[in-house]
């Protein structure tokens, strides 16, 4: 990121079908820094069409729901991960439940990692900070 | 011999010696000289030992002397003396007797000595001992004889003889008994008459034969058809049979009807098959279940803690609980859902034979969303529908939720329209199997809503899959999938269609032989 003399903002993208869930979320990381920025998108289909529909466009994290209507968080992931300008990005599944096949299947795909969503609120605060903090 | 042999000829005396010598010695053929009343005047060695007399006790007797007594009284060696005499020569088979009492069996041919002027002066009689040869024919003829019956009584295999061109030309009583044909029904017909229709267009017959030709034999199971029309499961072999060149002159055709052991295979197959697909139904409904029931509850818990943590801010506080309560109402949802689905399961094995009117259970679902029906003003209009065997219940909730998504994904005015066919199941193209019933109920429910993209058809069936996110749509994702385990259970399927935008199409099927 190029530097401008400001602490460079993260963007992070949140692809998850569930409203309540993506309040929590971006509540959970504006909490965490002013300079991480969140945009939500409500399935997979819609995010691509993003990345297609802005092609300069490019987070520094992606976190990804699996259970979504229309098109899943693997086959989300499946098309990110075709996405060149995406090379960098690390993104991460964010799922009610991490199921065997699901969980090896997106780390074959390119996964960082798999984060069951927790039910505590701050569980999901620490979680998100030691991601940031590791990966920096 | 001398009465026989001109003995002015004195030039040839040495030559007829040694002619009479070479007729003496001779073992094999008994070759006696009898005059025209049948007396014996010469005998050779051979009649010697064939007939077991010494030349002294024979010579100046009759002939009969060797005919069992039977033959005697119907006057056989006279008759064959009569014919040598008419025609020159008469040859015979038959049993003879011995000097000792015993039995041969002797092949005789007399033939009528004439002198210069044809005048008929004796007879030669060639006896030859064929004993053996007849005792062995005899024993070939009673064991071919015994395979015949055998081969004709066996009533568990049909054995049938085939000609080259598979024209049948014998028929046991198993063939009988399996086929339910007389002989006289199926003698000259070709074989192709106990193959279904199918298999005969398909030329199976012809690539049987012709399989049996090349390699010697051909195996083959398969549906057959008796003369009533029924069908039998039969395991057959079709063997070449040739000639001594080596060409195909015919075929052997066997054929067990296993029907008993196929229909046992059949349930056992369709049993384990249906184990498998509960097993996966539970295994679905396992993960679909701990997933979606552990959804609300987690947000309900996150919710509590939200609460807690900024109990003062009253505003957050009401927005939270009022979210908690909409996951807490969501999760008894669920559950209701979940229950209706396993009872289904559950009810899959109970008797569907209720006679149960679709109209009146239209009129139901239409009463009981009579307030949608007004606030989208929605219009349903429905072809007369049938009255079939089923599980009323169930068959409510089948019409309630294909009306209801109807409903809810349609826009105000929203028109749902029902269609009812009956339709033979070659006009059925979208079946997700091999279809067995002739007939089938097809009750069509459309709507103007804004539809699917039709790559989701089979997936929308599926417990907890849904197309449109929840905010948009209300729903547990389970209603479909209720629909297709309700066809299922009814021996029937369902299939959807549409395109995004213009509405969707849901087909269900129900074998008419569910007729009430």
């Amino acid at each position: 990121m190029p530097s401008t003399g400001m602490p460079p903002t993260i963007q992070c993208l949140l692809i998850d079908d569930d409203q309540d869930d993506q309040e929590i979320f971006i509540m959970c990381l504006e909490s965490l820094s002013d300079h991480i920025s969140c945009l939500a998108k409500s399935d997979g289909a819609e995010a691509i069409e993003l990345f297609n529909a802005h092609i300069g466009y490019v987070p520094d994290y992606i976190f990804l729901d699996v259970n979504m209507p229309k098109m899943n968080g693997i086959e989300c992931l499946r098309l990110l991960k075709n996405i060149d300008r995406l090379k960098s990005t690390k993104i991460f599944m964010y799922s009610t439940i991490s199921e065997g096949d699901t969980l090896s299947e997106s780390v074959k795909l390119g996964a960082e990692d798999f984060i069951v969503k927790p039910t505590k609120a701050a569980d999901l605060k620490n979680r998100l900070a030691a991601i940031f903090k590791t990966i920096d | 011999m001398e009465n026989f042999v001109s003995p002015g000829k004195s030039q040839l005396n040495g030559k007829i010696d040694l002619y009479q010598r070479m007729i003496e010695e001779i073992q094999d053929y008994a070759i006696l000289l009898l005059d025209t009343n049948g007396i014996i005047q010469n005998w050779n060695r051979g009649a010697e030992k064939i007939q077991g007399y010494q030349e002294d006790d024979i010579i100046g007797k009759h002939f009969s002397i060797f005919y069992l007594q039977e033959d005697i009284d119907t006057h056989l060696p006279q008759k064959l003396m009569e014919e040598a005499y008419g025609s020159g020569r008469v040859a015979q088979e038959g049993w003879r007797q011995r000097n000792d009492g015993t039995r041969f069996w002797g092949s005789i041919t007399i033939t009528a000595l004439h002198d210069d002027d044809g005048n008929v002066i004796g007879f030669s009689e060639v006896t030859r001992d064929l004993t053996d040869k007849k005792l062995f024919e005899d024993k070939l003829r009673m064991s071919e004889e015994r395979y015949h019956q055998m081969v004709a009584e066996v009533q568990d295999y049909a054995i049938i003889l085939l000609s080259a061109t598979g024209v049948i030309e014998n028929w046991n009583a198993g063939a009988e008994s399996i086929k339910g044909y007389k002989s006289e029904d199926v003698l000259g017909k070709n074989f192709q008459i106990f193959y279904p229709q199918e298999d005969r267009e398909r030329g199976l017959p012809e690539i049987l034969l012709t399989e049996a030709r090349e390699k010697g034999k051909a195996m083959h199971e398969g549906w057959r058809i008796r003369k009533d029309g029924s069908k039998f499961w039969g395991t057959i072999v079709i063997t070449a049979l040739h000639n001594k060149k080596g060409d195909v002159i015919g075929f052997s055709k066997v054929t067990r009807d296993l029907t008993d052991k196929k229909l046992s295979e059949d349930k056992l197959a369709a049993y384990t098959a249906e184990l498998e697909v509960q097993n996966s139904e539970l295994e679905q409904f396992a993960y679909v279940a701990s997933h979606d029931l552990q959804e609300p509850l987690r947000k309900i818990q996150t919710f509590a803690g939200l609460i807690r943590e900024r109990f003062d801010d009253k505003e957050f506080v009401e927005r939270y609980f009022e979210k908690l309560d909409a996951s807490a109402k969501r999760m008894s949802e669920l559950i209701r859902s979940l229950l209706n689905y396993s009872r289904l399961s559950k009810e899959r094995n109970e008797l569907m034979n209720e006679s149960v009117d679709l109209n009146v259970i239209l009129k139901n679902v239409k009463q009981d969303f009579e307030l949608m029906i007004e606030e989208k003003q929605a219009v349903i209009v429905s072809d007369p529908l049938p009255t079939i065997a089923g599980h009323p219940l169930q068959l409510g909730q089948l019409f309630s939720n294909l009306v209801s998504n109807a409903l809810k994904f349609s826009p105000s005015e929203a028109k749902v329209t029902l269609r009812y066919s009956k339709m033979p199941k070659k006009q059925i193209h979208d079946a997700p199997y091999q279809l067995n019933e002739e007939y089938y109920h097809c009750i069509t429910v459309e709507d103007n809503g804004i539809g699917f993209e039709q790559q989701y058809s089979k997936l929308i069936f599926s417990l907890f899959q849904r197309l449109h996110g929840k905010q948009d749509y209300a729903g547990t994702g389970i209603g479909l999938a209720l629909c297709k385990k309700i066809a299922e259970n009814h021996n029937g399927f369902i299939t959807a269609t549409s395109e995004a935008g213009k509405g969707a199409k849901f087909s269900v099927y129900l074998p008419v032989s569910l007729l009430a």
